[in-house]
């Protein structure tokens, strides 16, 4: 199953994220995050998310979707990321969606066993999606 | 094409949650599987597309499937969304 990293400023803003994701998609998904700084500040740790990328990609064979908020974020993930092993990041895929829009949709994909490619694709259609009603 | 007219029982109609659970148990099955509503035709393995349907309480949705396990997919899908999706009309 691939599962999920989630990158956030906000320590509390991912950790609500992820119990969404567990609700609308089960908890059969790995689901990490890395929100704010080692002292707990907002901001980003390219430590942390390597603990996460670590801990998603040790839970997920079929490899793991990065989905982050804004700003530094994208910068502290390519530190974490080059603390990879290559075989490891070649496991990775870095998703542009929109965060709570991607996250829930990739989860839900990952669910019921999609390929790394198909929860990549899944997340991306977040970028778009409409939330109002049409008329 | 076996087919089944649905009328959405959840107070919130088709929404995330429920939405998700319809993309897991129709992803269990080969066949394709949609849902109407409105005009529009949805696959019913696509959350971003279920969602898109934008589904209100009480509307009437069709799910249809075509494929080898066309007959099972349909059977399955009622009886686990029934709580969701209430009894055929």
């Amino acid at each position: 199953m691939v599962g999920l990293v989630l990158i956030s400023h906000s320590r509390s803003l991912v950790d609500g994220l992820r119990d969404m994701v567990a609700q609308v998609a089960g908890d059969s998904v790995a689901v990490e995050i890395a929100g704010g700084t080692d002292d707990g500040r907002l901001g980003t740790s390219a430590p942390r998310i390597a603990i996460a990328l670590r801990a998603a990609l040790a839970a997920s064979p079929d490899g793991v979707v990065v989905l982050l908020d804004l700003g530094s974020a994208a910068l502290s993930l390519d530190l974490a990321l080059e603390e990879l092993e290559s075989a490891d990041r070649a496991r990775v895929h870095v998703s542009e969606a929109p965060l709570v829009e991607g996250a829930v949709l990739a989860a839900v994909q990952a669910s019921v066993g999609a390929s790394l490619a198909e929860v990549v694709t899944a997340a991306a259609a977040a970028a778009t999606m409409a939330k109002l009603p049409r008329d | 094409m076996p087919e089944l007219i649905l009328t959405v029982a959840d107070p919130a109609g088709l929404h995330a949650r429920p939405a998700a659970r319809f993309v897991q148990a129709a992803s269990r099955f080969e066949s394709r599987i949609v849902i109407r509503h409105g005009g529009h035709e949805a696959d019913a393995k696509s959350l971003i597309a279920l969602l898109g349907l934008a589904i209100r309480p009480s509307s009437e949705i069709v799910l249809a499937a075509e494929g080898p396990d066309a007959d099972a997919a349909i059977a399955a899908l009622a009886t686990e969304l029934a709580p969701y999706l209430g009894v055929p009309s």
